[in-house]
């Protein structure tokens, strides 16, 4: 098994699926199989590649999504357009939190992206005259390509696989280009990567706003899909952590660990959702305490994610089987 | 060419460098010796951009760069390794030196080459493929070294590069120092081991208490009287008689 092999089967897969597959329920978990493994890729640009540990991606999540909700109502304008404007938006607001927060490490780098996070949200669910505050935005269902909108769940696959595919594409450009391994340089020791000439404070704030681009373009093509912007949700800190988890689960700093974390979170949460959605009470979050055990074991026992530890054992059985 | 003029480096009410003034030529061997919290290191780090002086000035080729960042330093020809080794350690040693030559080797394919060229050079072939981690200190201290040398300066700072390793490893860090200076590269090397030392710089510097007490050949240095006192004891003195 080459290392193209997991690449192909999850997005090959992902092409021929809707060849075969009619069930709706599973077609809908597809799309955001691929749009929240495509949203925790552009995580991992800052995340993993750079090594600044977001936990406020939510915020430029939000921005896409407002983008298109608020020029669809207010301007008609074309998703199109609130694609390119909420990527420019999240753009500066990346280089505004990663000029900030350049000095901070760690668990303060993380703690300064949630503030930030929170604060786009108080804006969003306060100031009324601009967002129709807390109750959120509906974004209207206008068929074409050119408004985005789709009956058809099948469109929707191919469209949030073409985002997983860019995506992907970025974060293999990481692996393989001078800048990706200048970035590797500066998440492994700052000062070394210094002193060898490396720009470090540009290059992290470089990281933090292509990743905010990318996270808000999941934004709109998320709320162009949903329909429906709920302030609450998509700035909030759970979105944040889904794309940090999601990530860490699969394998951080490398292009399929998102996907992979993507295929595992999302399906679960999908289908116990849809197991306990009947019930009446509280078992509707269960899918959370899972999430957390799930996460308990993956950082105790394989630190590295689902796609290094099969990579290790795939290394150490080739070995074994030369020998 | 190295200039520094009355360099002063204060932390709160602590003053590390005091008024230090030094040249180093192109292509000279210049050490620093000391006893531990001399300010050998704080120089360093004013030296290589990680501190700004308080006061006086580091010129570099004619040019001020006291309030340059390190990258920019080490883009004009001077890099530095650090005492307390800082290898990428998930890294392997081969990516380890290939980070340093794209500094100067925009192309990947090109900079990976120059990377073997000087993993050969520094004998840590056997190790290219090895994440830096796993490495032994003493094969650490050289990747160090080979890291920096990747980067093509012209003047390199070495830190202690020379403590903690085997007689062998020694010899084989001695060996390719003087091949590196034969080759016209600058050395300003901090070191305790005073053999090496001895063996290795034309010129030593003594800082004690963060001021230059002394500056000569290593032979008068070995008989100044005030170095005796401050560093080296009389054991040195008598050994080395």
């Amino acid at each position: 098994m080459s290392r193209h092999a997991l690449p192909i089967v999850v997005f090959g897969g992902s092409a021929l699926a809707p060849l075969v597959i009619r069930d709706g329920f599973l077609l809908d978990s597809l799309v955001l199989i691929l749009l929240w493994g495509a949203a925790s890729g552009a995580w991992n640009v800052a995340g993993g590649y750079a090594g600044q540990t977001s936990l406020g991606h939510s915020a430029f999540f939000g921005i896409g999504a407002y983008s298109t909700a608020l020029i669809a109502t207010r301007l008609n304008g074309s998703p199109w357009v609130a694609l390119v404007i909420g990527a420019a938006v999240a753009t500066l607001a990346g280089l505004i939190i990663g000029y900030l927060s350049n000095r901070l490490k760690g668990p303060y780098f993380g703690l300064a992206t949630i503030a930030f996070s929170q604060v786009l949200l108080i804006v969003a669910s306060r100031w009324r005259a601009f967002t129709a505050g807390s109750e959120g935005v509906p974004v209207p269902f206008r068929p074409g390509l050119w408004t985005l909108g789709f009956a058809s769940k099948v469109t929707w696959v191919y469209i949030m696989l073409a985002l997983a595919l860019g995506i992907f594409a970025v974060q293999i450009y990481l692996e393989r280009s001078r800048l990706g391994y200048r970035l590797a340089g500066v998440r492994e020791d700052e000062d070394a990567a210094q002193a060898l000439g490396i720009p470090s404070r540009r290059l992290k704030v470089l990281a933090i706003a292509v990743s905010a681009a990318l996270t808000s373009a999941c934004g709109t093509l998320w709320a162009q899909y949903v329909g429906f912007v709920d302030p609450f949700y998509v700035f909030s800190v759970d979105l944040s952590v889904r794309f940090a988890l999601n990530t860490i689960i699969g394998g951080i700093g490398t292009a399929m660990g998102p996907f992979v974390g993507s295929i595992l979170i999302t399906s679960l949460e999908t289908s116990l959702r849809a197991t306990f959605s009947d019930m009446r009470g509280g078992l509707v979050g269960i899918y959370l305490i899972i999430y957390g055990c799930l996460l308990i074991i993956v950082v105790r026992f394989i630190p590295q994610g689902l796609v290094g530890w099969f990579g290790q054992r795939l290394r150490a059985g080739r070995r074994h089987a030369r020998a | 060419m190295l200039e520094l003029d009355a360099v002063t480096k204060r932390f709160g009410g602590l003053t590390a460098v005091r008024d230090v003034s030094l040249r180093a030529a192109p292509g000279e061997i210049v050490g620093i010796i000391g006893p531990n919290g001399a300010g050998k290191t704080t120089l360093f780090n004013v030296i290589s951009g990680f501190y700004a002086p308080d006061e006086g000035r580091v010129v570099l080729d004619g040019h001020d760069v006291s309030r340059l960042p390190a990258h920019q330093i080490c883009a004009r020809g001077l890099c530095r390794t650090f005492q307390i080794v800082k290898p990428f350690g998930n890294l392997s040693v081969e990516d380890n030196v290939m980070i340093g030559a794209l500094t100067r080797l925009p192309a990947v394919s090109a900079a990976r080459e120059e990377a073997r060229r000087v993993i050969a050079l520094c004998r840590l072939e056997a190790f290219a493929a090895s994440p830096a981690r796993s490495l032994p200190i003493g094969l650490r201290k050289r990747l160090e070294v080979a890291r920096a040398l990747a980067t093509r300066p012209r003047l390199l700072l070495l830190d202690e590069v020379m403590s903690g390793l085997n007689a062998t490893e020694l010899g084989e860090m001695i060996a390719l120092i003087r091949a590196l200076h034969a080759e016209g590269l600058g050395l300003i090397i901090i070191e305790h081991i005073m053999a090496a030392m001895m063996r290795l710089a034309q010129r030593i510097v003594v800082l004690h208490h963060g001021e230059k007490i002394a500056e000569g050949t290593p032979q008068s240095i070995a008989e100044d009287r005030r170095v005796v006192d401050a560093y080296l004891g009389e054991e040195f003195v008598l050994a080395d008689a």
